[in-house]
Formats: C-alpha cells, structure tokens, sequence
C-alpha cells in the first residue's frame, strides 16, 4: 500500500505521534510511504509537489486554509488519485486550534460540527480521525483494516466506531467517583474525578484514551488532567479547567444520558455517603 | 556570474526555505523563510490565564513539553504561588526526557542521513523515541500534549511504584545509547575531553564525527562565536558568552524582535546583535570539556554543534538519575494558590531541545491580554540583511555552492513550526 503523508497547517504532533506506535519497524514492512514528513520516503516534497506520483492512500494532517490555492491544488491531484481520504488529528477533522486564528481555516469536511460541501466528491472515500493528536494504534489499526479489504463501520462524522464508539470515560480509573456523584476534586491527588468542578469532558468525548492507553502506559485522566475533549469538533472550547452549569448543574452530561435520568441518579447517589470515597487511597479503608 | 538557487528544507519540523544567491560559485547571501503562520499568540488573546496550559503544547508536536514548563512558569511567576521541590524535580524530569528524545530523532532523522550519503537508521530515533514518550507517559498521562504540570505543582500525586517503571526505562535507554550513539560508560563519556578518544570508541557519534573529519567538513558552518542561554534550571546556566568572554547577566528587554519580508518568521537579537542558543551555546557556557576541545580546533562549525548535543545525552540520562533519588514522596505535589490574580504579567524561560524558550503574559480583569513566544528558531535561524546576517545565514554565506548547506542549515536543528507559532 502506498501512503502519502500530507501536512498544512499542523504543530506536527500526529506525525510525532504515530512514530511512538509500538512495532512501527514491523508494521511498515507492509506499507510504502510515497512521503512522510519524518521518515524516509520514496520520493521528496519537492518531487511530489512537481508531478504526480501513485498513491492508495491520501493523508492530511493539520487545517486547511481555503485562501492556499497551491495546497488546494496538491490536494486535488492527490485526492482523485487515492481510494482513501484520511484526515489525522482534529485540525485537519474539525480545524482544531488553528481554525481559531482565520475565518478560511477549517478541518477538510468539516467546520467544527458542521459539513461542508467543497469537497463533497471526496466524502465517500474519506475517513475521519480526529485527536490531539492522534493515538497511534488508531491510525495503525485503520489502515490495517484498508490493507486487509476489512469494511470498517464508520459513525455519521466518518469516524471508524471501532475507536470512536467509546468515551474517554471508559475505563478511566478515576470513574467510581463520578459513578458516586463525589464532586469533591483536588489536583495532585490520586483520587477524585474532575468532572463535576474541573471541566473533564471525558463522559461526552469520544475516543478511545483509556481503552488504547497512551503510550501504552497512561492516560491523561487518570494522571488527574481534565479530558479537554481534543477529538470533539469545538476543540478547544473556552476556560478549559473549569465545569460549566447552570442553576448547579453540568451544561453537558454524559453522552446519550437525558437530564432527568442524570438528576435522578445523581439524587439517590448523594442520598449515602459512602466513607471510602472520602478516604486517600493509601491509608486504611475504614470499616 | 550570479545566480539564484531556492532549496527546499524538509524533514525537519515542517518545512523552510533557503534562498541562495549565488556568485562565483560561492554562496554571497542566504535568505531563509518560514510558511503557514498558525497565530497561537493572537488565539491565546481573551482566553482566561489556565486555558494557555492546554493550547501552547500544541505549539509543536517535537518540543511541546517544554512549551508547556514555559507556560507555567510564566504563569505562576505571574500570580506568585508555592510549588513543592517534589513537584519541581518531576517537571525537571519529564522536561529532561523531551530533550533527550528530541536529541534522538535529530540525530538519526535529520542528520545522520545527510554526512552517510542518504543511509538510515531510523531505529535508532524510533526506539529511544518510543520508550522515552511511555517515562513522560508513566507522569504526565501523554505524550506528545499533555497538560500535567499546572500553577501550583502537577495534577496528580506520583507514587514510588511509578517511578520504579521509569527508572527501568532509564536504564533502557542507557542502553540504547550505547547500542546507538557511542558504547562507552556514561560517566565516562561525560568526563572525555579528548576527540581522539570519543573518535576510538564504536557507535554512530564516532562514525559520523569522522566522516566529517574525511569529508574536510569540519570547519563549515562557523558563525558569530557568540552564544546565549536563558533557562537557568536543571544543568544548565544562564548567561552569554562571547569568544570565551562570560557574563551571567541578561535582562529581558534587550531583545528585539523584527519582521523581514518574503517569511512569515520573526527574528530576535539581544541588544542589536545575533546570538547562536541550543546545545553548543549551553556547552560553551558552561565550559564543558569535550566541546570546548571541539571548538578550540574547529570554533562554532557544525562539527562542534553536532557534537554538542550528542554530549548532552548522557549528562541528561545521568541528572534523570539524580533527580529520581531526591524525590521526597511525602511532599505535596500540588499546593492551593487558592485564587488566580485577575491582573498580572509573568515570564517564564526554559531550555528547550534546540535552545532557549521564552513565553511571556500579560493579564487584565482575568483574560489574557497579550502573550509572546520566542522559541530558539527564532534565535537561530532569523532572516536578516547581508551586511547583518543572522546566526545561520552567518554560517550559510561564503561556502562554495557545492557545500554541504542543508547539513550547515540543520546543524542547529530547525523548528519550522515553532517558529510561525
């Protein structure tokens, strides 16, 4: 499979990213990179940019502003040519950070949630991969899939539910708090969940950060940093750290969870106090 | 006979552009230019204070840690507040660990292709990579973007177990760097101050070095001879240095920033003039042995940069070890501030992989109202006139055309997109 690694308007995190997938020697065996902007390639920037080589694969990395006719023009020769369209991490998905800067930057089909139609003739063949940036496997995983002829189910923004069906939430270790309502959260502590004070969105964010560990090792929630919903379309949203409510209760609840049920469970919850909630994790639970 | 030759710099963080012209086949001037400006600055502007620690990291996907130290320490300059020594050693050694990984991947990504005629070894940027990013992991929950060090300390405490993990992976890449870079004792390595000796041993830091040396390339690529450091933390020291002339006192508002046109990058000097930061500047400020052995032979040339920030590796892998034995686990790792100060304006520098970063801010009525990045491109790689080059176009000009002017140009590792931050 041949792969083509394009970048615009990127920190290049996705591409930083991806060398940490675990086996990355073993799994390019497979694959060929007709360009990568790190790793050895078959041919040059240069070289891609004065005519057209073969590529299976098309794979956009950062946003894209509308007023670049030459990149717009690199991508519409590559684009036609490829069977697949993936766009790596949320800048290039949803325009990201970088979309904030300039009303003719935006992600490929997207604008943050809504879809654009300027390059509709691509939508069919196009996957979305939003994250900031992207977890490694999730890229590996994808195109193994392609390599494979495996069909992949895809959500109605493109994203392979194979990654994107789950939230940040799952298996977070963080989550009996949140089960129990415990709204108390300090930083620098091993226990608590920053939903209720600190603004985790983890509940509504969908990507897979504590199925696939980061790094193998970790994830950001667990090591007590609020999910920032990186692979949301309105990444980032303002005051980050912060829970937004209304009349004290969270403006957004968990995926799917109508208002009433929330109320209604978070009720019976507080109803108990339950003592080994309030206790650190290193000192004797309690009777 | 004059002409114009524009080379396209690639594999290095996003691309740049180096204008030659050209004359009597020697290079008269070099104009280098940066594209796709992505405005984090005027983004962070209205923002409150804390967002800052979740947007600057993703200034860079290669060196985002340090941008992420140098928010905080501006921002906690800027409200004042208490941050444990437990906490401070474990920025310290996350912060370390993004150096050395970016050490790694420059060395084989970058340049070893370029002096071994187009061979790679992409393992050796691939498996030290991956293993560093998994110790930063084990702390600050990702990498590359995590947000863990925040005003008043880290998010989460850390328990000896964890650090358990990391120091094996510490010992792994103590490993690798033998296996990679140069197979002989850290300690050792650290205390070498002959180039005979380092060139004696096996590994691909002798083998390069000495290519460079059969090439007759070791005297390319010099420049002003004047160096800078900012970040005064961890091993390094603060201060300028200008032909062996040290003095520790800088003073923030002598730099200057100014736009050239034809690049979308913004240059800096330190009262009028340029000065080289990364590795060789920290090298030659603190005297370290080896480089100075380097530079007495070979002055500022990229035979001497190249061998600088290979000498940083084993001085990190060994101040990670000492960091991890201080660690006093009973101390907070984040202490309440209780409020953030609604007006305020902080700095904060740091030494970056490539050299020193400053992030500044200015707060009013709690939102962000100015805030200012200078990363070590900026310092490095500035575009200037001819009659007052930049530190790199220093080292561009007067080379025959045939020179090795990419290997000159990313000797002192280039940061496109830090540097249209």
């Amino acid at each position: 499979m041949k792969l083509l690694w394009l970048q615009k308007i990127t920190c290049n995190g996705n591409a930083h990213s991806f060398l940490n997938y675990p086996n990355l020697t073993e799994w390019m065996e497979d694959f060929e990179w007709v360009y990568h902007p790190l790793l050895p390639s078959t041919y040059s920037l240069k070289e891609i940019q004065s005519d057209i080589k073969e590529c299976d694969i098309l794979m956009i990395e950062g946003a894209i502003d509308r007023e670049d006719s030459l990149f717009l023009e690199l991508f519409y020769r590559y684009a036609n040519e490829a069977k697949y369209i993936l766009t790596l991490g949320t800048c290039a998905t949803f325009g990201g950070i970088f979309a904030q800067a300039k009303d003719s930057i935006k992600g490929l089909h997207f604008d943050k949630e809504n879809r654009l139609d300027e390059f509709g003739k691509f939508w069919q063949k196009s996957i979305s991969l939003p994250g900031c940036p992207l977890q490694p496997q999730v890229l590996a995983g994808v195109l193994n899939a392609i390599k494979e002829g495996i069909s992949i189910p895809l959500d109605k923004m493109h994203r392979p539910k194979y990654y994107y069906a789950y939230t940040v939430h799952n298996g977070c270790t963080r989550n009996e708090y949140f089960e129990y309502k415990i709204d108390e959260h300090r930083f620098g502590e091993l226990e608590g969940c920053m939903f209720y004070e600190h603004g985790c969105q983890g509940t509504y964010t969908h990507n897979s950060c504590n199925k696939i560990l980061w790094n193998s090792v970790n994830s950001k929630t667990r090591a007590g940093q609020p999910c920032m919903g990186c692979s949301e379309p309105n990444f980032p949203d303002d005051d980050l750290w912060r829970t937004k409510k209304n009349m004290g209760i969270p403006a957004k609840l968990p995926t799917g969870v109508p208002k009433r049920a929330y109320l209604s469970l978070a009720g019976v919850a507080k109803a108990f106090k339950i003592d080994r909630f309030y206790h650190p994790l290193m000192e004797d639970e309690s009777e | 006979m004059s002409r114009i030759r524009v080379d396209l710099i690639e594999k290095i963080e996003g691309v740049a552009e180096v204008k030659y012209h050209i004359k009597d086949n020697r290079v008269d001037f070099a104009q280098i230019a940066f594209f796709d400006s992505r405005y984090i600055e005027n983004i962070l502007t209205g923002r409150v204070p804390l967002d800052a620690l979740a947007i600057t990291p993703r200034v860079c996907g290669i060196c985002g840690h340090a941008h992420l130290i140098a928010t905080v320490r501006a921002l906690e300059s800027a409200t004042g507040c208490r941050v444990s020594k437990k906490a401070q050693t474990i920025r310290e050694i996350t912060l370390s660990l993004e150096l050395l990984q970016n050490h790694f991947k420059w060395f084989y990504l970058s340049i070893y292709p370029l002096i071994l005629n187009g061979a790679n070894r992409v393992d050796g940027a691939l498996e030290p990579s991956r293993v560093i990013s998994e110790a930063i992991a084990l702390i600050a929950g990702q990498y590359p973007h995590n947000s863990y060090a925040i005003v008043g300390g880290i998010s989460t405490d850390i328990t000896p177990i964890d650090i358990f993990e990391l120091k094996d992976r510490l010992k792994y890449i103590t490993k690798l760097f033998n296996k990679y870079i140069i197979d002989t004792d850290i300690s050792e390595f650290s205390r070498c101050d002959k180039l005979e000796m380092m060139l004696s041993k096996s590994g691909d830091l002798p083998l390069i070095m000495q290519k460079i040396l059969n090439n007759g390339w070791q005297s390319l690529g010099q420049s002003y001879d004047r160096f800078i450091v900012f970040g005064d933390s961890g091993i390094f020291k603060k201060g300028k240095s200008v032909s062996t002339r040290y003095q520790e006192h800088l003073d923030m508002r002598y730099i200057e920033e100014f736009k050239t046109p034809n690049s979308e990058a913004i240059s800096i000097k330190y009262r009028g003039k340029f000065y080289e930061t990364g590795p060789l500047a920290r090298a030659m400020i603190m005297k370290r042995s080896l480089v100075k052995e380097a530079h007495r032979r070979y002055k500022d040339s990229l035979y001497t940069r190249i061998l600088a920030r290979v000498c940083e590796m084993p001085l990190l892998i060994q101040y990670i070890y000492d960091l991890i034995d201080t660690i006093d686990y009973s101390q907070p790792s984040w202490i309440d501030y209780k409020e953030f100060k609604q007006s305020c304006s902080g700095v904060g520098a740091v030494e970056a992989a490539r050299g020193s970063l400053i992030h500044k801010i200015d707060i009013k009525e709690g939102k962000i109202i100015e805030y200012k990045i200078i990363t070590p491109t900026q310092w490095n790689l500035g575009n200037s006139n001819k009659s007052n080059p930049s530190t790199a176009q220093k080292a561009l000009i007067g080379n025959r055309a045939d020179a090795p002017l990419e290997l000159i140009f990313k000797s002192f590792d280039v940061c496109s997109v830090c540097t249209v931050k």
